[in-house]
């Protein structure tokens, strides 16, 4: 299959000198839908940016569908539709005059626009709102419109900037379904990023991680799981006497665990330890034997084959779920403070 | 011919956006309103006073193309906050992702901003007609004002959606032309003659682009005051000034665009 999207050594630094992406190269097929996943701040925006001819790169090399970013942004501009992260619909619009009025702006117009408009409206669910201010609309229905809009022009490859951040779980399923269609229909190339796992697991045919303008893994979401090769079993422990310090207490359990051979590899993570093995339900009674030894208790053992978040934390030694994070900082923080 | 259509489109959205919007337009009605009716009556034994105006004229027929050219100030210098808006809520980014010609992105602004302040003007007018006022050179002195109100506002927009596009913020334009109009319209002839000023206000007064543009309207209004040169100079002025604005508008809009 033909790349429709090919990036090589891209980098962009930023005028206050943030290197936002780091040399990145990665290729996309005709009629695939991949995926950019990544914490906030990885660079995901940026590259979407540079990409749909928003930003000026810094160095490497683009083209879309064969066309060079340097070049032919113009023509570049023809066939891309483009959904970036913040909502962007007029609010003193009606829905269906923003659709329209992008309509224009790529160029079409009489009855073929009007009744790509009408169409696209149905899709989306917003034929019944078609006609009032978008202002009025909620936060789903203006993503819906976004994405509405960006499409009027049918374009052959869409980029789509966390199309589901900030929706309630029922309309991300809409979207998700809807862009499935999208996809499998009608043959357009998605390029999608996004922080959710779940929504890279179900969507994406390949993705790339990316984590601090770097990409660190590729794949397919299965082959990527596969290639831990090894269950994750999370632990939380605690002193048997005392509540005491838990840091060192989590610093005993590892160093106890990385005498075990079964164990691949400990990673430290908020919640506790997360330990890989080759096989998870047959470790743990040897996981309980190590530790009735010891003054360390296990307060609580769970095991999971392997997630894309496993992933995640086996190439960057980080989780990916960012409240999560955000909390831990927090916590961290009172911890040394009670010391 | 796309740059025309463009054009076309980005008028008629931010025409509509302003429809829906009427309480913009009278917020900028308010204060001219106010001078008109206010100002007026404040000022009507002044203008009496011999030696300080020109003589034979009420104070309203003075002062109304000042108004105007207030009025036209202060609108064209909010020029800014609607860029401003497109830039923050990223719907200018949207925009720029479709093949739209992009210096018709600054046009159908700028045209919009013309139009809404010759509709303000027009409705200040009429106003002043129904105070009495009267334009000694007929409907095509009218037609001239209008124009040369709406190439004013032109120039000032261009320093609005400039101030706009670098400091991207709309208090920050909204502020500083709230903070440039009564300084400027103070010092100069739109509601007073430089007769009537201590000589250092005068002197400000003289170089004021307002002054200028009050005294192009001016003499189309007051009888027997129309001289060809002294209208062409300040036709000329302005359209320095509007050269002046738009190069530099246009230089930052490239760069934001770009
Ligand atoms: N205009 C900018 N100027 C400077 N730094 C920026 C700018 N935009 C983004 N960044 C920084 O670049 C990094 C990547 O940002 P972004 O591409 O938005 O990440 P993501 O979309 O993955 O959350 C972050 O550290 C962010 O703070
Ligand atoms: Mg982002």
């Amino acid at each position: 299959m033909p790349d429709i999207i090919s990036v090589s050594d891209l980098v962009e630094v930023y005028a206050d000198g943030t290197k936002a992406v780091d040399g990145i190269s990665f290729k996309v097929n005709e009629g695939e839908f991949f995926g950019f996943l990544g914490p906030n701040g990885a660079g995901k925006s940026t590259t979407i940016k540079i990409l749909t001819t928003l930003l000026r790169k810094t160095s490497g090399s683009v083209s879309v569908a064969g066309l060079d970013l340097d070049k032919e942004a113009k023509e570049i501009r023809k066939i891309i539709g483009v959904q970036s992260q913040e909502t962007s619909v007029d609010p003193e619009l009606t829905g269906r005059e923003n659709i329209i009025l992008l309509g224009h702006l790529q160029q079409m117009k009489g009855k073929e626009l009007e009744e790509r408009v009408d169409k696209l409206l149905e899709v989306v669910g917003l034929k019944d709102a078609a006609d009032k201010r978008a202002g009025r609309y909620s936060g789903g229905m203006k993503k819906r419109l976004d994405l509405a809009s960006t499409l009027v022009h049918k374009p052959k490859v869409l980029f789509l900037d966390e199309p589901t951040t900030g929706l309630d779980p029922q309309s991300r399923a809409t979207v998700w379904d809807y862009l499935e269609e999208l996809n499998k229909k009608d043959g357009i190339t998605i390029f999608l990023t996004t922080q959710y796992l779940e929504e890279a697991d179900r969507l994406c045919q390949r993705l790339c991680i990316i984590d601090a303008g770097k990409i660190v893994a590729e794949g397919s979401p299965v082959g990527l799981k596969k290639d831990i090769g090894a269950d994750a079993i999370t632990i939380t422990v605690q002193d048997k006497k005392s509540a005491g310090d838990k840091v060192a207490t989590k610093a005993a359990a590892k160093e106890l665990l990385s005498k075990i051979p079964a164990v691949i590899k400990t990673v430290d993570t908020e919640e506790g330890l997360t330990i890989y093995v080759k096989n998870g339900g047959l470790f743990v009674p040897e996981l309980v034997r190590a530790f009735d030894k010891t003054d360390i208790e296990l307060v609580s053992i769970n095991i999971s084959t392997p997630s894309l978040d496993d992933v995640f934390l086996k190439h960057t030694g980080k989780r990916i779920r960012t409240e999560e994070l955000v909390k831990e900082v927090t916590t961290g923080r009172f911890g040394s403070r009670r010391r | 011919m796309t740059l025309l259509f463009d054009t076309q489109f980005l008028f008629v959205r931010a025409l509509k956006k302003l429809v829906r919007n009427p309480i913009l337009i009278f917020f900028s009605l308010f204060q001219p309103i106010i001078f008109l009716v206010l100002f007026t009556q404040l000022f009507s034994k002044f203008s009496q006073v011999p030696g300080l105006f020109p003589s034979g004229i009420t104070y309203l027929e003075f002062a109304t193309p000042g108004i105007l050219m207030q009025n036209a100030f202060s609108s064209a210098l909010q020029s800014g906050t609607s860029i401003v808006e497109d830039l923050n809520s990223g719907f200018l980014q949207k925009m720029l992702v479709t093949q739209v010609s992009r210096p018709a992105i600054l046009i159908g602004r700028l045209a919009t901003d013309a139009f809404r302040v010759t509709v303000q003007s027009a409705i200040i007018l009429g106003l002043a007609y129904l105070l009495g006022f009267n334009m000694a050179t007929g409907i095509a002195g009218i037609l001239l004002t209008l124009f040369i109100i709406a190439f004013f506002g032109f120039a000032w927009s261009g320093i609005s959606l400039t101030l706009g596009l670098r400091t991207k913020s709309a208090e920050t334009v909204f502020g500083i032309g709230a903070f440039l109009t009564f300084p400027l319209l103070f010092i100069s002839t739109a509601l007073v003659p430089g007769s009537a000023m201590p000589t250092w206000m005068q002197d400000v007064s003289s170089v004021n682009p307002i002054s200028f543009a009050t005294t192009a309207v001016r003499d189309l209004a007051l009888p027997n005051a129309f001289s060809l040169s002294a209208e062409v100079t300040s036709l000329a002025v302005i359209a320095l000034i509007a050269l002046v604005t738009m190069s530099v508008t246009v230089y930052l809009f490239r760069k934001v665009v770009s």
